[in-house]
């Protein structure tokens, strides 16, 4: 196979921030996610949960809901804005001030017609959602005390709205409050403390279900605004409430990490009086859970710990396989660690600054499985901050380490670096060409000369870099109309090639002597999360989100022979069910038939020499082989060579003295960052 | 004691009190009165004097303040004018020059230049109500522990049973371990002072 000596990293401090507010699209089957820190994620819920989009945050940003209009999503903070993106792009498009304090809660009807926000006056407004803006429309009648939670009934004539220690229950058409439903408080100790209604739901057939802070999910009748059944679930709040779109299933979740389900059911076998009924508790959570939603085979949810988690409903699901598992997604689908492989440097992007780490050096005796002694530890070298209030949204370094290029929503850096014994200079590149305003994607071509941008309409610019600066040289036009925004960027290691995937599935191969289209690869139906063009061969290796593999060979415009005997014969059962994408491809320069894959919980090396694996052999083997006496290794052996031994891996790369660098997060040290979760008293302790 | 009332004590009881002349008690009377005016003049004349120097230094240090007279002269016919010549506008960018290098703007320390768009009511509106959550979900009345207790909890009764995880990671509980390391430093003392 080979032996790599291997840097096992752990000083990325890579903190994720918690989960806000969920939303669903039914038709599209995206889910919208909003975190603490402003940043929004686009998840395909059919594609494996493949995170497509990331539109990144600002310092000092929050948002509090989320919701979607139509196809457009539009989001509300505690700065009192409401914020429309553009989702092609993977930006905000514009911001409206609401004008009524912080915003707490935003909701948009049924007919898509309206959109209504809860603010901190006690104001619910009312906009109209317009082609291209959203225009105040008017208020409803303003009460006494912030609105926490609003929610339209689904003919749009009525909104329910919770606020403290009531609900108030409003006819759209004249503005006038209908109900004013009175929420009670604790019992004990909590009867001075007030009662918050976190969240509401309104139903069509007129039930109003609230989730409040004493710990109730109570059931109300808007008809005569009385209180049809409580259930009391926790003894801390609930914080979130969401039902499903036939409205017979409700999910609550709690500050206890706990996800309660009811169910609109009869009690009685074949009788026709339903009544919400509490059937599952799903304990997935360790923090507070902010948000829930219930998608049509599955309850996602998202809070303080920062995991989304999928946990799909069996009743609802036909077939029983991996797809039925419980899903966790704590890392990004994107790479965040960029390594320069010829000068032994890493970067690492946080939300507002960068760093560049030089690796340290070992010294002793290579034996294989042993861990070697430190020589030179690994040192940080740079530490640079971004100016503005904007996250990072894509950064790079050269493969000669003296590049460094990022990118925020509106601007983008380029420096230059100079190393001179053991200090460290920078210089800003100030003239940098016009089209170079904001990217989606960076990445440097293998010789270090240019840089490859990947902006709005689909197109990629390319400029030459020299000791001089930089210059801008031509832009990469793909043919077809899709302007969706490019995700993942390769360029072949002789220039000549270059490739790009886009959020519509599209790859498309051109030459960068002509600057023309080469080739566009057959549309697949899931993601590209991972792909990377063969040094020598100039095959186009990809990896998709459903870990399907293709290699698709750019010079003669085909899928390769090797990419067709895999389909032919399928990949392993044990490989489809993994559940973590592939986020990055190397090829190993000594041994030109091996590719070297990762995802987050496994490293493998596929060796294109040896055979697939069947469907009845041992999938991971490596330690049966390493039984096996030399002769009966080769009869052995199959193509995938997995290693399990580093876990929660954030990157994988190969450096250029054949040296592998594994970066790890453990989920621990994240744990050791967020905040105070609830004290749960156990049996026994 | 006056020398009238001297003479009264040395002699005695039964003598007539001597004679003063009416002329010597009134030179005296009018001496002492005269004695206070000629003081309370010359103090006057002092603090004059004073005042007179201190506004002559106040002169001196504003006339080092301000601009050269005819410069000033200049400054009040300008207004006057319509469109400023181009010699007018040579001496104002001198003027200003030199008022640049002359006037140096300093404010004292407790105060600072802010912009009022910073300290907008936005921010505090936003600012009040984030700390609402806070305390709503992390004030006092929630039951929070930490986040080494929840995972030391896991460890104890999960499947894997392990020590808490202030033991095993040397990171986690420092500072509960500088702790309690005073005070058992302060315990051997104590012990110590006891028994000797």
């Amino acid at each position: 196979m080979g032996e790599f000596k291997i840097h096992r990293v752990r000083f990325f401090d890579y903190m994720p921030t918690g989960i806000r507010a969920l939303a669903f699209h039914p038709i599209n089957e995206r889910m919208a996610v909003a975190r603490m820190d402003g940043s929004v994620e686009i998840f395909h819920c059919s594609d494996n949960f493949f995170q497509e989009k990331i539109i990144p945050g600002r310092e000092q940003c929050g948002i509090e809901a989320l919701s979607w209009v139509g196809e457009r999503l539009f989001s509300a903070g505690l700065n009192g804005e409401i914020t429309e993106y553009d989702l092609t792009n993977q930006k905000a498009k514009y911001t409206v001030d609401a004008y009524g304090g912080p915003v707490w809660a935003i909701t948009g009807n049924q007919q898509g017609t309206h959109l209504a926000v809860g603010c901190e006056d006690g104001t619910v407004k009312l906009f109209e959602v317009n082609e291209d803006k959203i225009q105040f429309e008017r208020n409803l009648d303003r009460q006494k005390g912030r609105i926490f939670s609003l929610s339209w009934h689904p003919s749009g004539s009525k909104i329910a709205a919770g606020m403290m220690d009531m609900i108030q229950v409003f006819n759209v058409e004249t503005g006038h409050s209908i109900h004013r439903i009175l929420v009670d408080r604790g019992v004990g100790t909590s009867r001075s403390k007030e009662c918050v209604v976190w969240s509401v739901v309104y139903l069509s057939d007129g039930t109003i279900i609230s989730g409040d802070s004493v710990g109730m999910v109570k059931m109300w009748d808007d008809h005569t605004g009385t209180l049809i059944k409580s259930h009391n679930i926790t003894k801390c709040d609930v914080l979130a409430l969401s039902v499903s779109q036939d409205e017979d299933s409700l999910v609550a979740g709690t500050s206890e990490g706990c996800v309660v389900q009811f169910q609109f059911i009869s009690v009685v076998l074949d009788k026709d009086d339903k009544e919400w009924v509490r059937t599952r508790t799903f304990k997935n959570h360790t923090h507070d859970v902010r948000a829930v939603a219930e998608i049509t085979t599955a309850v996602v949810s998202g809070g303080m710990d920062t995991q989304l988690v999928v946990r799909p409903l069996l009743d609802k699901i036909e077939v029983w396989s991996s797809a039925s598992a419980l899903r966790k997604i704590h890392f990004p689908h994107r790479n965040l660690v960029s390594c320069a492989r010829k000068a032994g440097l890493m970067l690492f992007q946080y939300p507002s600054h960068l760093e560049l780490w030089r690796l340290g050096e070992s010294e002793g005796i290579d034996i294989p499985g042993m861990s070697l002694s430190i020589k030179s530890k690994p040192e940080k070298r740079l530490h640079l901050k971004v100016k503005g209030e904007e996250h990072i949204r894509c950064s790079a370094v050269s493969p000669c380490g003296e590049w460094i290029a990022y990118s925020t929503a509106s601007r983008l850096r380029l420096y230059k670096l100079n190393f001179d014994n053991n200090n460290v200079s920078i210089t800003k590149i100030s003239k940098l060409p016009k089209v170079l305003s904001s990217a989606n994607q960076l990445c440097f071509s293998s010789d270090s000369s240019h840089l490859f941008s990947s902006s709005t309409m689909a197109l990629v610019h390319v400029v030459s870099l020299s000791q001089s600066g930089c210059k801008f040289v031509g832009t990469l036009k793909p043919k077809s109309g899709s302007h969706q925004a490019i995700h993942l960027l390769a360029a072949s290691e002789d220039g000549k090639w270059f490739a790009s995937a886009n959020s519509d599935h599209e790859v498309n191969v051109y030459n960068l002597q002509t600057r023309k289209v080469h080739c566009t690869v057959p549309i697949y139906s899931s993601a590209v999360s991972a792909m990377g063009i063969h040094p020598t061969t100039n095959c186009l290796f990809m990896v998709h989100a459903d870990q399907q593999m293709f290699e698709y060979s750019i010079e003669q415009k085909q899928y390769t022979d090797w990419s067709r005997l895999v389909h032919r014969k399928g990949l392993h059962r044990i490989w489809w069910e993994r559940d973590t994408p592939v986020t990055n491809v190397m090829f190993n320069p000594q041994n030109t038939s091996q590719v070297i894959l990762h995802d987050m919980y496994m490293l493998c090396i596929i060796d294109q020499s040896l055979p697939l694996p069947g469907e009845k052999t041992q999938f991971y083997n490596q330690l049966t082989l390493k039984s096996l006496p030399e002769e009966q290794r080769k009869s052995h052996s199959h193509a995938f060579k997995v290693c399990k031994t580093f876990k929660e891996i954030l990157c994988v790369d190969l450096m250029s003295d054949q040296s592998l660098v594994v970066v790890e997060r453990p989920l621990t040290d994240i744990t050791t960052q967020l905040p105070a979760p609830i004290k749960q008293k156990k049996f026994a302790t | 004691m006056s020398k009238l009332t001297q003479t009264q004590y040395e002699s005695s009881d039964d003598e007539l009190p001597e004679e003063v002349a009416f002329d010597e008690s009134k030179t005296a009377a009018l001496k002492s009165v005269k004695d206070a005016l000629e003081s309370a003049r010359r103090e006057k004349n002092i603090l004059k004097e004073k005042r007179r120097k201190r506004q002559l230094l106040f002169q001196e240090q504003k006339k080092r303040k301000c601009l050269p007279e005819d410069l000033l002269e200049e400054f009040d016919a300008l207004p006057q004018k319509q469109p400023m010549t181009k010699d007018n506008n040579n001496k104002d960018e001198e003027a200003t020059e030199e008022a640049k290098k002359m006037v140096p703007k300093s404010l004292q320390d407790s105060y600072s230049v802010v912009r009022l768009k910073d300290e907008s009511a936005a921010k505090t509106m936003q600012q009040s109500a984030m700390d609402f959550i806070n305390s709503r979900l992390y004030g006092p009345g929630t039951k929070r522990t930490t986040n080494a207790e929840h995972l030391s909890l896991q460890k104890k009764r999960g499947l894997n049973q392990g020590a808490a995880v202030e033991f095993v990671n040397k990171k986690w509980g420092a500072d509960h371990k500088v702790k309690a390391e005073k005070s058992n430093k302060r315990f051997i003392q104590k012990q110590k002072l006891v028994s000797s």
